[in-house]
């Protein structure tokens, strides 16, 4: 029996629409229910993929564990904190990356890398150490002095990668993880989070790309409209079938024939 | 240590910008320039037809030269006998007259016979420098008689003395004008670090470390506080040396203040820096964007500069001032201006100033935590 590492219990969010946003979904309700009751654990060494149309609740799931965002109801345990009681102690052991965090034009990766290293409490010796590793890895080294606004979209994603993951965390959590990526920076990334695994760390993704799911996860959970729709092991989940196709039967099956 | 490394990202973000220094900077240096060309254009500028009234002690030939000068340029004088100088005085303080001439007994012919002794004869003239009128009478005096010849000396006497007249100036404009440099000091630096980076997501990256919400709202205000005072040192600086030539007077009033005033002064000047970074803080953490921000500073910085100037027309407020944030600043700097030492009320009033940027600390350590304000769509 593995580790559990990141154990989500209930989880529940509501969120209150905007008269702006009731009109963008076109709708009366003043309250949309992003996640209802979500519970999954995701182990050491192992990919967690979340997988589920836009506005499932992937998302929101994944702010509730890097602690952006607290549960309405439920709770859910990342490394045995708490992520309602314990924010502090989660993101120091947490890395998140998502593109809704953005790094500041201003300053180049070498200085952001130190600087987040800091505010992860890592004394100078580890970050230079750090830095060197995860530098070479990701080819930061060639546009280290150069100020983050003139980098390319590439270069930034990886930039933000090594920053999100400067303090060596046990859990690390990326939203989209290839999203906007070229070939070549996507199969760094994929190729990272196979590595990580292999390290011992435990990864939570989220996708709805079908074969980044097929190819990195050990486990997916489907999420439809906030609920866990299935979940298990692609061999378990897929009985056969190919990822798609039995995401799209799952659909079916709770929404009706409505593709 | 992540404290640390908060504060010295804002310092490092300043001074490695030069575009943010220009900006914190220039405003002083364009005061300076525009003040001095503006008093260099007063004082030059022609002026309209005036009637001098000028009480005359002793003879010379050189009053009707005088005369004839002030009739050429299109101006009228009355010369009236000087019979009783105070009250001549209190006169020239009312505007009603222009100046006093007093040539010592038998000018013309120590000037003639060239005997002077061991110093030369002196023409007094006593006259207001705080009156148009009456400084340009002085001018007109003096640039004559100069021309004339250098045998004998002039020596310019005012009615007022010239500290009375820097401290009337300085009372009721000085606190007025610190305390709207500093406001625009903290308000172009902290929109663009706090509000910005809530708009740009980069607050958020820093949200998701460990670091203590507490350490962020510090590790804000702190920097944002220094960077303001440099910005608002240099606009008051600008003001400072720039108001001789506004008003046409000289600094040296400035050495009539004693180094306790200037050590109540500084506190109070002080103090208000971190309080408004504080409050616009507040509010840009509270907007979603940096326009939005810049709307609600806008009315905030209008609410302080009333507060500010209503000092100016109201003669004396009560020591409840002292709990009145930014008031009490101004109300006891004016006291100092004027003369006056309120020890206890400048030291409360910096307190009490200290305490409510600690409690908006907490506030905007409480928002940071609020997801529906860091997070809310």
């Amino acid at each position: 029996m593995k580790d559990i590492v990141v154990r989500a219990d209930s989880l529940h969010k509501t969120f209150t629409l905007s008269r702006r946003q009731r009109k963008l979904e076109k709708t009366g309700e003043t309250k949309k229910v992003a996640v209802d009751g979500l519970s999954f654990s995701a182990c050491r060494g192992e990919i967690y993929g979340l997988l589920g149309p836009n506005g499932a609740g992937k998302t929101t799931t994944l702010r509730m564990l890097s602690t952006l965002i607290k549960p309405d109801a439920g709770d859910a345990s990342v490394m045995g904190h708490s992520v309602v009681k314990e924010s502090g102690k989660v993101r120091d052991c947490v890395g998140f990356m998502t593109s809704e965090l953005k790094l500041e034009k201003f300053f180049t990766p070498d200085y952001l890398f130190q600087f987040f290293g800091a505010m992860h409490g890592m004394s100078k010796d580890k970050i230079a150490e750090r830095k060197r590793d995860l530098f070479t890895r990701f080819g930061v080294n060639a546009f280290a002095g150069v100020k983050v606004g003139d980098l390319s979209t590439g270069m930034l994603q990886k930039v933000s990668l090594v920053i999100s993951i400067v303090h060596d965390p046990d859990v690390v959590i990326f939203d989209e993880p290839t999203n906007g990526l070229d070939v070549l920076t996507a199969k760094v990334v994929t190729d990272f989070l196979m590595e990580l695994r292999a390290m011992g760390k435990s990864v939570l993704l989220s996708t709805h790309i079908f074969s980044l799911a097929e190819k990195l996860c050990d486990r997916v959970g489907v999420i439809i409209d906030g609920k866990m729709a299935a979940e298990g092991t692609l061999e378990e989940l897929c009985g056969g079938f190919s990822l798609e196709d039995r995401f799209f039967s799952i659909y079916r099956d709770l929404k009706g024939d409505v593709l | 240590m992540k404290l640390l490394a908060l504060i010295k990202k804002e310092f490092y973000r300043f001074f490695r910008d030069p575009r943010l220094i220009v900006t914190m900077l220039l405003p002083g240096i364009l005061i300076f320039a525009l003040y001095s060309i503006l008093g260099n254009a007063i004082y030059s500028e022609e002026e309209e037809a005036r009637a001098y009234r000028i009480y005359l002690q002793g003879e010379s030939s050189l009053v009707t030269v005088l005369e004839e000068v002030i009739k050429e340029s299109g101006d009228t004088v009355e010369f009236l006998p000087l019979e009783d100088e105070e009250s001549a005085k209190a006169e020239i303080e009312e505007g009603e007259a222009a100046a006093i001439l007093v040539f010592p007994e038998g000018f013309d012919e120590t000037l003639l016979m060239g005997v002077f002794g061991e110093t030369k004869p002196a023409v007094r003239i006593v006259y207001d420098p705080s009156d148009e009128a009456s400084m340009t009478f002085y001018s007109i005096a003096s640039a004559t008689l100069q021309e004339i010849g250098s045998r004998f000396e002039i020596a310019p006497q005012s009615v007022r003395s010239e500290p009375e007249l820097g401290r009337e100036v300085m009372t009721t404009i000085l606190p007025f004008i610190i305390v709207c440099f500093v406001f625009s000091a903290c308000m172009s630096v902290t929109l663009e670090s706090v509000a910005g980076e809530k708009e740009r997501g980069t607050l958020a990256t820093v949200l998701v470390t460990s670091a203590r919400r507490s350490d962020v709202a510090i590790g804000k205000i702190v920097p944002l506080a220094c960077v303001s005072m440099l910005g608002a040192l240099s606009s008051f600086l600008g003001i400072a040396l720039s108001m001789p030539k506004l008003m046409g007077m000289s600094l040296g009033f400035l050495g009539t203040y004693s180094v306790w005033s200037y050590i109540l002064l500084l506190p109070l000047l002080l103090c208000i820096v971190p309080l408004i970074v504080a409050v616009i803080a507040t509010v840009s953490t509270l907007s979603r964007s940096v326009k939005e921000a810049s709307a609600y500073t806008g009315v905030l910085m209008i609410l302080v500069m009333v507060v500010s100037i209503i000092t100016s027309f109201v003669p004396s407020f009560g020591d409840w001032t002292v709990v009145v944030p930014v008031l009490n600043a101004v109300v006891y700097m004016q006291r100092i201006l004027q003369g006056g030492l309120p020890v206890w009320q400048s030291l409360v009033s910096v307190g009490v100033n200290l305490l409510y940027t600690a409690v908006l600390v907490v506030i905007i350590t409480k928002m940071l935590s609020s997801e529906r304000i860091m997070f809310g769509k």
